[in-house]
């Protein structure tokens, strides 16, 4: 029987006379929290998947050493990326419509640095198999570090002395010395993978015979031809990439006179800013607008600093040699109907050609990747690598191929994805397993979705940057420094953390019912007592707590 | 033991003093004119490092109510201080404190409610909370009103009822006296840290505080909280006694000034009473009536059988107020009215109820023997509001 209750019992304040938690409010709710993280927009922006919050997490704990263990999962070479990446992220980070985007790549650029001669340590040599890679640009060697992880012995083939591809023999000392190139490489040597170098397969060594000796080939031979612009004249002309592997080597010291450099994309910025470098004065000749410069936008806006001269709407049709020089004559274009990249086509305007006078013309309008080696099998229709993107496979069941090989010209981060990816298939056919397509994320935090009452404008943390008056007289300085660590702190905290929980508490801060636990830096929902309110996942400042049914009427 | 220091202090900043004193942890409070030099000092004291609570900022006087019922709830000793439409915004939790049974600490500064817009003193603000469940204390003095900042955490630890310390707007509150500021270790001596609490919410300690009390437990709960009330008149009475054998200043539940032979005895609160006092110590020595005062100190609880022994058989009581029941007469002369009432006939004096001063107008010497003189005219009680000073 109930016990009765009168003046005897009652205790003098009316406060309840046994602990509260016989009350099960949770069962009130119809609707209740759960932890749900989603993908930021940078990490969805980037081609290799990088989960940013993640290393910014154990940043903003200062736990640098685990945050550069999470960056190196899923980008070995963040010295490399950290320096040349367009930063996809940063184009898409949720900060940049608050006030301004976060400064991944120069974070990443730190924390690889911060690793470089620390990693690795060799894996097991696990599987009987051996895999070859050919090609040691950024595809290749993303490839040969994944592969070596999962426990093969791995083979890297290149027809050069040096290793590196296009890290070494494209892109220029002021944007990526090569020191840290040697560095990146040592690690990988380190790691307990085998490099040929000066092997060049379709020379030295047959397509057929290299598919023979391994149980997988992974070809990353990147983009190495220069396109040609078929009109007059054109033997005249110097190879962009041809031109940038003689300044790389060391081949090529000084160059002098007005140099026409004609192309609007990276080599062509490459060419032309390594020329300033070396003392020419370069004139950039494109047949379209700014506006449509494939080249990356920090690369056209640097070369423009430099006080390089741009010359728009602009194509050579031919070209003769006088006098010593070259006598180039250019047609002006219009802007027409978009064409299927999107990009708006350029037309000749007719009658209105010009003559200029250069000393050289180097072309960088495209590169071309070298099919010559592959057996027409694996051609497609348009005498084309077949290669299913989603996957990297070609219709060989032990080729694989990534890169710019696959892509034409593109960036470092989408060769090191597709290198990566090429990894985890090749270890799954080797294995009898279906191929994992890649696939785009799905959700993806909305900058809508970011409670901004949490946050305060802070501006981003600033590189060192070398003037530009003095960048332009060296070749080999690097122009853009390092932030300090107090710098990546800071920069770290003013990442929103989209879709990840960074314990910052406030769900456990609001909750009315005392319904939320913290265990591991993270909140643990108390689903007895949780009556369902959703204050917890209104006041989220980054979108990880959603409402979910748990009973309907 | 060290000796007390004396300093010239507002009303006002003798309440700090007192709240210093008292070692109080926690402070909340909503600035309010005549009231913001309390909090204003203590502000100062805390950031200074002089006395270690938190001053919780809040963005009014209901928020401050609510943070100080938490902080009381939570174990703290707690003050916040008020006047008039800030008092009243914090009704509500008014009742709240005192039937959580929190012994928080309130000085109210005495001062007239708008419209018309009034920052000057009137006693309606405080006795208008007469049925909130706090104890009420009037205090007449700077002094006193340091002592029974004090006083009243040693009463309301007690009893669990929290206590409303009344003083008036600049009369008291912005006029300096000389104060006696007394040894901390002395007051720790009186007033030690806060002891047996009822209960203390702090995480793993399950209670709810108020939750559901339906009609079956109700009752008890408000009688306990009345049998409280009716306990506080002899800790008032006790602890007053106390305070006077530790500190060397009595406090009792009244204060009677020249009362023992007295005919005639002036009724009244606050700090006009000193001019009631010093009118009556005059017109004494001129006429050699023997006129005599009782000023009130404690309203809630009100000491209904000291009043009744106090005033019994006397020829004539006047009770002068500075406040109004709308529709009904002047608070304390109501008060004691219904006091009264139990005394037989024959012992049971006729009351004059004068009303005056409201709204801050000076209450002066010349107005309280003209009460006197009509006192005298007066045989049978023909009204209850004796008008004092309305301009025709």
């Amino acid at each position: 029987m109930k016990e009765k209750f009168g003046l005897h019992n009652l205790p003098e304040a009316p406060v309840t006379l046994e602990t509260t938690l016989i009350n099960k409010t949770g069962s009130w709710k119809n609707i209740q929290p759960v932890l749900q993280e989603s993908t930021a927009p940078c990490t969805a922006a980037c081609p290799a998947g990088i989960e940013i919050p993640l290393y910014f997490d154990m940043l903003i704990r200062g736990r640098f050493d685990e945050a550069a263990k999470i960056l190196h999962e899923s980008n070995p070479f963040p010295s490399i990326t950290g320096r040349v990446c367009p930063h996809f992220c940063e184009q898409k980070c949720n900060r940049g419509y608050f006030d301004e985007a976060i400064g991944i790549r120069g974070i990443e650029r730190y924390l690889g640095d911060l690793y470089l001669d620390k990693k690795w340590s060799p894996p097991d040599v696990t599987r009987d198999e051996k895999v070859a890679v050919v090609g040691s640009g950024p595809a290749g060697l993303s490839a040969a570090h994944f592969l070596r992880k999962k426990g093969y012995r791995v083979t890297v083939f290149e027809r050069d002395q040096k290793l590196g591809g296009v890290l070494r023999y494209g892109i220029p000392d002021y944007r990526l010395p090569k020191d840290i190139l040697d560095r990146e490489i040592e690690a990988l040597k380190r790691e307990g993978i085998e490099f040929k170098t000066g092997v060049e397969v379709g020379k030295d060594i047959s397509f057929e015979e290299l598919k023979n000796s391994f149980d997988a080939v992974f070809f990353g031979t990147g983009a190495p031809l220069e396109r040609e612009m078929r009109i007059p004249g054109e033997e005249l002309f110097i190879k962009g990439v041809e031109f940038l592997k003689d300044v790389n080597t060391g081949k090529i010291k000084k160059f002098s006179g007005k140099v026409a450099v004609v192309g609007g994309g990276n080599v062509a910025m490459d060419v032309a800013r390594s020329l300033l470098r070396l003392g020419a004065t370069p004139v950039v000749l494109y047949r379209r607008t700014e506006k449509e410069m494939p080249a990356i936008r920090e690369e056209v806006e640097r070369a423009m600093e430099d006080g390089i001269e741009f010359k728009f709407l602009t194509l050579p049709v031919r070209a003769e040699k006088k006098n010593g020089k070259i006598e180039l004559t250019n047609i002006k274009m219009k802007l027409g109907e978009p064409d299927e990249t999107g990009r708006r086509r350029p037309i000749p305007i007719e009658g209105s050609e010009f003559t200029e006078e250069y000393d050289a013309v180097i072309t960088a309008i495209g590169e071309l990747a070298d099919l010559s080696i592959f057996p027409e099998d694996l051609l497609n229709k348009k005498g084309w690598l077949d290669v299913d993107l989603r996957t990297t496979a070609t219709k060989d069941d032990r080729v694989f191929a990534g890169g710019d090989l696959v892509l034409g010209p593109a960036t470092v981060i989408e060769a090191i994805a597709l290198g990566k990816r090429a990894a985890i298939n090749i270890d799954r056919r080797i294995n009898g397993l279906e191929l994992k397509e890649f696939r785009p994320f799905e959700k993806v935090v909305e900058y809508k979705k970011i409670v901004l009452d949490y946050f305060m404008e802070e501006p981003r943390q600033k590189q060192p940057e070398v003037p530009v008056e003095e960048r332009i007289r060296h070749f080999d300085v690097e122009e853009v420094g390092d932030y300090t660590p107090e710098q990546v702190q800071k920069e770290a905290l003013r990442c929103f953390s989209c879709g990840h929980c960074n314990g910052c508490g406030t769900c456990w801060v609001f909750c009315p019912d005392m319904a939320i636990g913290w265990e591991n830096d993270q909140p643990v929902f108390i689903y007895d007592y949780c009556k369902g309110c959703g204050i917890c996942s209104a006041e989220c400042p980054r979108d990880v707590i959603q409402m979910v049914q748990v009973r309907t009427f | 033991m060290t000796t007390a220091m004396k300093k010239v202090l507002t009303g006002n900043n003798s309440v700090s003093w007192g709240v210093k004193l008292s070692r109080v942890q926690v402070i909340s409070a909503y600035p309010i004119t005549p009231q913001t030099t309390i909090v204003e000092l203590l502000s100062e004291m805390v950031a200074n490092g002089e006395l270690e609570a938190e001053f919780i900022k809040v963005e009014s006087e209901h928020s401050a109510m609510s943070a100080v019922i938490g902080a009381s709830a939570a174990g703290a000793r707690a003050f916040t201080a008020t006047s008039a439409q800030g008092l009243a915004l914090m009704h509500e939790m008014l009742h709240w404190a005192a039937g959580a049974r929190l012994p928080i600490v309130l000085a109210n500064v005495n001062r007239a409610f708008g419209p018309p817009w009034s920052i000057w003193t009137e006693q309606t603000d405080s006795l208008a909370q007469r049925d909130t469940g706090w104890i009420q204390i009037y205090v007449e003095s700077n002094q006193e009103a340091l002592d029974n900042v004090i006083l009243a955490y040693k009463i309301a630890e007690q009893v669990n009822l929290p206590v409303m310390i009344v003083l008036e707007a600049f009369v008291l509150s912005h006029t300096n006296e000389p104060v006696e500021i007394y040894p901390q270790e002395m007051v720790d001596e009186f007033l030690p840290p806060r002891e047996n609490p009822l209960y203390v919410v702090e995480p793993g300690n399950n209670y709810a505080v108020g939750s559901l009390g339906g009609p079956d437990v109700y009752m008890e709960w408000r009688y306990k909280m009345q049998k409280a009330m009716e306990r506080a008149v002899d800790v008032i009475k006790t602890e007053g006694e106390n305070f006077g054998d530790h500190f060397g200043r009595k406090y009792g539940l009244y204060e009677g000034y020249m009362l023992d032979d007295a005919d005639i005895v002036l009724v009244s609160a606050g700090a006009f009473t000193s001019t009631v006092k010093y009118t009556v110590k005059h017109y004494r020595k001129e006429t050699g009536e023997k006129v005599g005062v009782l000023r009130l100190r404690a309203f809630r609880p009100f000491p209904h059988d000291a009043l009744r022994e106090a005033l019994c058989c006397r020829k004539k009581v006047a009770v002068l107020d500075r406040n109004i029941s709308f529709g009904h007469h002047g608070i304390f002369y109501s008060e004691l009215k219904s006091a009264l009432y139990r005394l037989k006939d024959d012992k049971r004096p006729p009351m004059f109820g004068y009303i005056l001063g409201l709204g801050g107008r000076d209450i002066t010497p010349k107005d309280i023997r003209e009460i006197i003189e009509d006192v005298k005219t007066r045989e049978e009680i023909e009204e209850d509001i004796i008008w004092k000073g309305v301009k025709p």
